[in-house]
C-alpha cells in the first residue's frame, strides 16, 4: 500500500479512536448514573420536598431542589440573556469596531469565562457579608447569571459576527436605522445561533454547584420570595452523596437522573426552536 | 426630459489610500435608464455605493465631493441619510432577500417608515409583488421563507422590495449576475417597464445588456470617468478611444474566422458539445463562429466556453431569431 494511504487510514483511526472514547465516557456516566439512580427513582422525588433534612433524611423527595433549581437556571440565564446581548451586538463593528475597550471587552470575558465557578460564589459570599445579608435566591441568580454571561456573550458574538455584511446592507438600502437593523435583521439571522448561545450558558448554570454553595444555600423548602434560601439539583447531589447512609446516597443518582432529564428536555426543545427559525435564514 | 435627478460633482473616493475613483463628475438624468459600464475594479460598483452612501460601511474608504439629489447634498453632515436610502431601491449582485416570510420581506421597509395598518400592508405586498410578476406564483405561500424560492424569484421579491419604500431612483449593481437567462430577461423587462417612473441607474459588465436597456451610458476606467452620453451615441461613435478598445473588445468587426459551425435548431446543451468539439479540432489561438438560435445558448454557451479557458470575442444578434458567437480557442 502507499504510504499516503497508510497515512490516511491512521488518521482515520485516530478519529474514531477519540470518538470511541468520548462516547464510551459519555455513555458511561449516563449508564452509571440511570443503573444507581432509576431503581431510588419514584414518584415522590418528583413531587415531595425533602423530609428529615437533606442530610440524613430518607423520606420525600427533591421537589425543593427542583425548583430551586428551576427558579435559580431560569432567573440567571434571563438576567445574563439581557446583559449579554447587548455586550454582544456592542462588540461587532459597526457599534464599537474594534476600539481598545471592545478589545479589552473581549479579554474580560475571556478571563471571567475561564474562572473557577467557586471563586464566583466566594466573590458573591463575600459581598453577601458586607452587605449583612444571608444566602438567597436573588444572589443565587446573580452569581448565575454572572457565571454564564462570558459564556453567553462569547456564543452570541461570535453568531452575530457572521451575519453577512450584504444582509446589513439591504436593510440600510431601504432606509432602515442601526437599530432597525440590529433588531429585526441581524437577530433574526443569528436567532438559532443565539439560542444555542442561551442554551450553552443555561445547561453550564444548571449544573453548577459551587458558585451558589454560599450564595443561594441550601434548605428543605420550596422558596417563596427572592430573599429565601433555595435548594437546588447539583447540591441535592452533592449533600446527599456524602450522607452516611445508603439510602440518601442512592438518591443523589436518582436527583442526577433528573437533572438529566432537564438538560435532556431543554436540549432538544432547543433543537426544535432553532430548527424552526432555521429555515428563515439567508445563507 | 432632460431632467437632472442625480449630480454627481468631483467625487473622489480611496480605499485605503488607492484612488478608486477619480474627479467623477456626470449628471443622471430623471426617469432613464443610465448604465455604468467598464471592466472589473474600474470604481463602477464605488461609484454606486457612494450614491446611496452604503459606502459608510465599508472599513478604510474616505470620500470628498458632492453628489447632489434633487439639489440636495447627500455627502452633507447634516443630511439624514435615512431619508436619503429611503430615495433608493438597489437591486444587489446576488439576490438577498431578508430572513423573512415572502411577506415580511416586501412589508420590512413599509413597517420601518411607519405603515402599521395590516390592511395597508396587504396591499403594499399585493401590488408590489404583481409590479415584478411574483404574485401569481407566490400568493399562495405568502408566510414561508423568502429564501425558499428560487434565485430567479429571489432577485424579483427583492426589486419589490426595494420598490416597497416607494423610492425615487433604482440603482442595481449587476442584478443579473446571479441569475440563468430567462430570469435575467425577466429583470430586464421589468427594468425598462419602470423607466416610466423611476431613474434607474445600473451597474453592468454585460455590454449586451447596457446596450439592451440603457438610454445613457457612463464609461469608467480605472476610476476615472472616460466618456459619458446618450447610450447609442456612445456604442456607435464613442469619442474616446479607450470606450472604443472596451467596446470592440466584444465587438472586434474583422475578425479572420478559421471555422465555421451552424448550431441552429441544436438544443442546450447539445450546442455547446458541438461548439466544444468544434474547437477541439482547431489549434490554439484559432477563431470558430457558431451560429445558434436557441436563447439559452445565448448566455450558457460563452459562459461555459470561458469557463474552458477559451476566450469570447463576440455575442452578436444577427437576424431575429439567431445569434453568433465567436470564440477564440
Amino acid at each position: 500500500m502507499e504510504l499516503r494511504r497508510v497515512e490516511e487510514s491512521i488518521f482515520k483511526i485516530l478519529m474514531i479512536l477519540s470518538l470511541v472514547i468520548v462516547m464510551g465516557s459519555l455513555l458511561g456516566v449516563i449508564g452509571t448514573i440511570l443503573l444507581k439512580g432509576l431503581p431510588a427513582l419514584n414518584i415522590d422525588m418528583l413531587t415531595k420536598t425533602a423530609q428529615g433534612g437533606y442530610y440524613l433524611g430518607k423520606g420525600g423527595g427533591i421537589l425543593n431542589a427542583i425548583i430551586g433549581s428551576a427558579y435559580l437556571a431560569i432567573g440567571g440565564t434571563v438576567l445574563a440573556f439581557f446583559l449579554s446581548i447587548g455586550i454582544a451586538f456592542y462588540l461587532q463593528k459597526e457599534y464599537s469596531g474594534g476600539t481598545r475597550l471592545s478589545n479589552l471587552t473581549r479579554l474580560c470575558l475571556d478571563i471571567l469565562w475561564g474562572t473557577p465557578s467557586i471563586v464566583y460564589g466566594a466573590f458573591g459570599f463575600t459581598v453577601l457579608m458586607f452587605f449583612h445579608m444571608r444566602a438567597s435566591l436573588l444572589a443565587g441568580i446573580i452569581v448565575l447569571a454572572l457565571l454564564e454571561l462570558p459564556i453567553m456573550t462569547r456564543a452570541m458574538e461570535e453568531v452575530i459576527k457572521t451575519v453577512p455584511q450584504e444582509l446589513k446592507e439591504v436593510s440600510y438600502s431601504l432606509g432602515a436605522t442601526r437599530l432597525e437593523t440590529t433588531l429585526s435583521v441581524v437577530s433574526k439571522q443569528a436567532l438559532p445561533g443565539l439560542l444555542t448561545g442561551v442554551l450553552i450558558a443555561f445547561g453550564r448554570g444548571i449544573g453548577d454547584a459551587a458558585s451558589i454553595l454560599f450564595t443561594a444555600g441550601y434548605t428543605d423548602r420550596i422558596p417563596t420570595s427572592l430573599f429565601d434560601a433555595t435548594a437546588s439539583l447539583p447540591l441535592a447531589i452533592f449533600f446527599q452523596l456524602s450522607s452516611p447512609l445508603p439510602q440518601v446516597q442512592q438518591k443523589a443518582y436518582a436527583s442526577a437522573v433528573i437533572l438529566l432529564m432537564v438538560i435532556l428536555a431543554i436540549s432538544i426543545t432547543t433543537r426544535l426552536l432553532s430548527r424552526k427559525y432555521n429555515k428563515y435564514i439567508i445563507k | 426630459m432632460s431632467e437632472i435627478h442625480i449630480e454627481i460633482d468631483n467625487v473622489n473616493a480611496y480605499y485605503n489610500g488607492n484612488h478608486a475613483l477619480k474627479n467623477i463628475s456626470v449628471k443622471i438624468q430623471k426617469k432613464q435608464i443610465t448604465a455604468i459600464i467598464g471592466p472589473s475594479g474600474c470604481g463602477k460598483s464605488t461609484l454606486l455605493k457612494c450614491m446611496n452612501r452604503l459606502i459608510d460601511l465599508t472599513d478604510g474608504v474616505t470620500y470628498s465631493g458632492k453628489i447632489l439629489i434633487d439639489n440636495e447634498d447627500i455627502f452633507a453632515r447634516k443630511t439624514d441619510i435615512v431619508n436619503i436610502r429611503k430615495k433608493m431601491g438597489l437591486l444587489a449582485q446576488k439576490p438577498i432577500p431578508l430572513p423573512m416570510s415572502i411577506y415580511e420581506n416586501i412589508a420590512y421597509g413599509p413597517k420601518i417608515h411607519g405603515t402599521k395598518k395590516k390592511s395597508d400592508l396587504d396591499a403594499i405586498v399585493e401590488k408590489y409583488l404583481k409590479l415584478v410578476g411574483l404574485w401569481e406564483e407566490v400568493k399562495g405561500r405568502l408566510n414561508s421563507p423568502a429564501s425558499q424560492l428560487s434565485l430567479g424569484q429571489q432577485q424579483r421579491l427583492c426589486l419589490a422590495r426595494g420598490l416597497a419604500v416607494e423610492p425615487e431612483i433604482i440603482l442595481c449593481d449587476e442584478p443579473t449576475s446571479a441569475l440563468d437567462p430567462v430570469s435575467s430577461q425577466h429583470i430586464e423587462q421589468q427594468l425598462l417597464k419602470l423607466k416610466k417612473d423611476y431613474t434607474i441607474v445600473i451597474v453592468t459588465h454585460n455590454i449586451h445588456q447596457a446596450m439592451r436597456l440603457a438610454d445613457y451610458v457612463i464609461h469608467l476606467y480605472l476610476g476615472e470617468l472616460v466618456e459619458h452620453g446618450l447610450a447609442n451615441e456612445v456604442f456607435e461613435n464613442p469619442k474616446e478611444e479607450r470606450t472604443r478598445a472596451y467596446i470592440n473588445g466584444i465587438f472586434s468587426p474583422d475578425l479572420k474566422i478559421d471555422s465555421e459551425e451552424n448550431l441552429k435548431g441544436k438544443m442546450c446543451p447539445y450546442n455547446f458539445v458541438y461548439a466544444k468539439q468544434a474547437l477541439h479540432n482547431l489549434e490554439d489561438g484559432k477563431i470558430l463562429k457558431i451560429i445558434v438560435d436557441d436563447p439559452l445558448a445565448v448566455t450558457e454557451v460563452p459562459r461555459g466556453m470561458e469557463a474552458d479557458g477559451h476566450k469570447v470575442l463576440i455575442v452578436k444578434q444577427i437576424n431575429k431569431k439567431d445569434w453568433e458567437i465567436v470564440i477564440q480557442k
